[in-house]
């Protein structure tokens, strides 16, 4: 479902020198307001942003991005269908089972991560790698 | 070729511990050297990973096998402890109505060839899930708790399990608290016997460390300390064929001979 009327996602800045319009998002994105619980599972082509948690034995698969804002503990599925370069993004990131493309991680038995703050899951240099959510240019690839 | 057997652990009424016993007599059986796969069939509501604390290694389930998007043997998870126990987990997403009885049947069929006991984690109630669990078991263990309203349902499920032919189920009395029953404030193991008169394979004492055992993700049949591990290892010798005798269930056993050895009694 791509909205026409942003104009086929192009978006014109005409602060940036006036020059080609720039393209975002090239994906749909799917906004859930709600608490994901134990059975319930989202599964989406395109990005989703998820305001609530996610606890264990919920599933959210989607080939793009994965944002929660709120707790993560279930299992998340980034990139589904082979993105690696989808990312999950959450306010507090505890996953059971962390997936990103065809990238399957989980934490290490009997360590209990209390890391407090965001934290951004990608792949880098062929692992999944784990760290603080960093605002700014940082966070772009 | 290895010939398993297949066990359905059910009870009718939830939270009599059907999933702890699954989960102890899966462990036991694999710690004197068996071959031993579980299936949760509680699909919807599964419980049996998070019990042994292999949850976060699922990728395939139950369903993902009965419905042929994967080999079972792929879907099998490896325990952390004992080498030789695998698990087959439950869909969590999907509903009781995504197997069918004779999936599981043609199921157990091709895992009993591998393994030598195939044990069958079985949903509370009488409806499908139930009907999917026996399907494929040849034999089958009923847990009750001393309650009437356990004994009610054990009873009805003795009867829907004898008419799918399997016949002769063992008892097993979980969560039994000897003061109670000396008190005539608890139904008695010959008050239950009484009323459902099938074998009794073991008596479970009443123990806090199942609880600890199980929010831990370990078995407490691992646990030589506890009175319910002794108990559940006793099960599992019978299970294999020994004679074991049954315990001592009179509660603080140690501390009465203790008395008796100082003259206090």
């Amino acid at each position: 479902m791509t909205p026409d009327w942003t104009g086929g996602n192009l978006v014109h800045f005409p602060g940036k020198g006036g020059g080609e319009p720039e393209e975002i998002g090239d994906e749909n994105t799917i906004l859930i307001q709600r608490t994901l619980r134990s059975g319930q599972s989202i599964s989406f082509d395109g990005n989703v942003v998820i305001i609530g948690d996610v606890n264990p034995g919920a599933e959210v698969v989607a080939t793009g991005n994965v944002v929660v804002m709120g707790y993560l503990r279930g299992v998340v599925h980034a990139g589904a269908g082979g993105n690696e370069n989808a990312a999950v993004y959450a306010y507090c990131l505890q996953p059971t089972q962390l997936r990103i493309a065809n990238h399957i991680t989980r934490a290490p038995d009997g360590e209990q991560s209390y890391q407090v703050g965001p934290e951004v899951a990608r792949i880098k240099n062929g692992a999944v790698i784990i760290e603080a959510f960093q605002n700014g240019p940082e966070r772009q690839r | 070729m290895l010939m398993g057997e297949v066990i359905v652990v059910t009870s009718g009424k939830g939270g009599v511990g059907k999933t702890t016993t699954t989960a102890n007599l899966g462990a036991g059986l694999a710690s004197l050297g068996s071959r031993v796969c579980l299936i949760d069939a509680d699909i919807g509501l599964r419980n049996l990973d998070v019990v042994m604390g292999l949850e976060n290694r699922i990728v395939y389930d139950l369903v993902d096998v009965t419905s042929g998007n994967c080999p079972f043997r792929k879907a099998l998870i490896k325990d952390k402890r004992f080498e030789n126990l695998y698990l087959l987990p439950a869909a969590q997403t999907k509903d009781k109505t995504a197997v069918s009885p004779d999936q599981m049947r043609a199921l157990c069929q091709e895992i009993k060839n591998e393994y030598d006991y195939v044990i069958v984690d079985c949903p509370a109630g009488i409806e499908q899930g139930f009907r999917n669990a026996i399907a494929g078991a040849n034999q089958a263990v009923v847990v009750t708790t001393p309650e009437v309203s356990a004994v009610r349902d054990a009873d009805r499920i003795i009867g829907l399990l004898e008419k799918e032919d399997l016949r002769e189920p063992k008892l097993i009395v979980n969560r039994y608290r000897y003061h109670m029953v000396r008190h005539g404030d608890m139904m008695s193991i010959d008050d239950i016997i009484e009323i459902l008169a099938i074998d009794l394979l073991g008596v479970v004492p009443e123990d806090e460390m199942v609880v600890v055992s199980t929010n831990r993700g370990e078995m407490v049949v691992t646990n030589n300390q506890s009175r319910s591990g002794q108990a559940y290892r006793n099960i599992v010798r019978r299970i294999k064929g020994e004679n074991v005798p049954m315990m001592d269930l009179e509660e603080g056993g140690f501390m009465r001979k203790l008395r008796r050895m100082i003259g206090l009694k």
